[in-house]
């Protein structure tokens, strides 16, 4: 019996091909932001209401990921912003090596902003890299406020938090506060944002945060 | 489950390094797991188990080390060992900590016939 010592990150395939990205985004300037949440928060309605802001000032691409059906995709078209959808079959999360197939469809050249929506699952898209700027995390106040505390490993490693569905906090016992709490115990950076997408609040603010994030990777 | 993509790294990393070394059966695979990482350890090892047969490593055990969460606080400079993702100091009760050790998930070495 012999022992090979070999000392190597597991994810070390995902994390290459991950950086290779990154590389080429910034070759092209274009910003990218990985869309993390469980399944219903509002990820795609968050885009549709921002995205119809942005897309007259903005080149925008949209990798939709589900397990199943290109409905996602399908609503970022009617905007008239190119998407193409990406589905796992029973994968929970995206991985690089699925990124850099869909970039077939994209002209990188002529794009500002990439939003990666991801599978929506807390758990698994964090482990994975996709060569992305940042990820931001939604959860929505039917979701409970102590969702940080649950699945801290998301909130780690994100760059900002959405609280979606703001006009529904009147009906649900949701602590606003307390979820801004356990989410900064985790991440004291995190950037916090407050939306709803039937009212239009924090749309605005949002925007403009990520309108910031596109034209300083333009720049650089 | 993305257990099952780990598992599947874990397994083309370590048949790959025993092939490269002229291996024929791989008998340990010793990972470093750290508690930052969203792993669970019962998954991994069934998925493992499913993804090796068949290969030089049908017969392969899985062994982790469990890596401790250590932060270092850049308030008060005290270090310590946490048990939580959400920590505060235990010293001085800062959010601004640093982490020295949790994150690891890496392959540290197979043993080999």
């Amino acid at each position: 019996m012999e022992k090979i010592n070999i000392e190597e990150k597991i994810l070390s395939k995902n994390i290459k091909k991950a950086d290779a990205l990154r590389e080429l985004f910034k070759e092209k300037g274009v910003f990218v932001l990985n869309l993390v949440s469980s399944p219903g928060s509002g990820k795609t309605s968050i885009l549709e209401s921002t995205l119809t802001g942005l897309k007259d000032k903005y080149n925008i691409g949209v990798i939709e990921g589900d397990l199943q059906t290109d409905n996602d995709a399908k609503r970022i078209r009617k905007l008239g912003i190119k998407a193409h959808q990406i589905n796992t079959g029973g994968a929970c999360h995206l991985e690089a090596s699925g990124i850099e197939k869909s970039l077939e469809q994209f002209d990188l050249d002529n794009m500002d902003l990439l939003i990666i929506e991801n599978v929506g699952n807390l758990v698994c898209p964090s482990s994975f890299d996709l060569g992305e700027d940042c990820k931001v995390v939604v959860i929505s106040t039917t979701e409970g406020d102590d969702k940080p505390a649950k699945y801290p490993s998301m909130i780690r490693v994100s760059s900002a938090l959405i609280i979606n569905k703001t006009d529904l906090l009147e009906h649900v016992d949701f602590n606003t506060e307390e979820c801004i709490k356990y989410a900064k115990g985790i991440q004291p950076d995190l950037k916090i944002f407050q939306t709803s997408c039937k009212t239009g609040e924090g749309i605005k603010h949002w925007s403009i945060w990520l309108a910031e994030a596109i034209e300083s990777k333009r720049k650089s | 489950m993305h257990e099952a993509s780990i598992a599947q790294n874990v397994l083309d990393i370590a048949i790959n390094t025993a092939t490269e070394n002229s291996a024929i059966k791989i008998n340990k695979v010793c990972l470093k797991i750290g508690q930052l990482t969203a792993i669970e350890e019962n998954s991994l090892k069934f998925a493992f188990d499913a993804l090796k047969e068949d290969t030089m490593a049908a017969n392969a055990e899985l062994l982790i080390e469990h890596i401790p969460i250590v932060g270092k606080c850049n308030n008060c400079g005290k270090k310590d060992t946490y048990s939580e993702m959400f920590f505060s100091c235990s010293n001085c009760g800062s959010y601004k900590m640093e982490i020295l050790s949790g994150e690891e998930l890496s392959i540290k070495e197979i043993e080999v016939d």
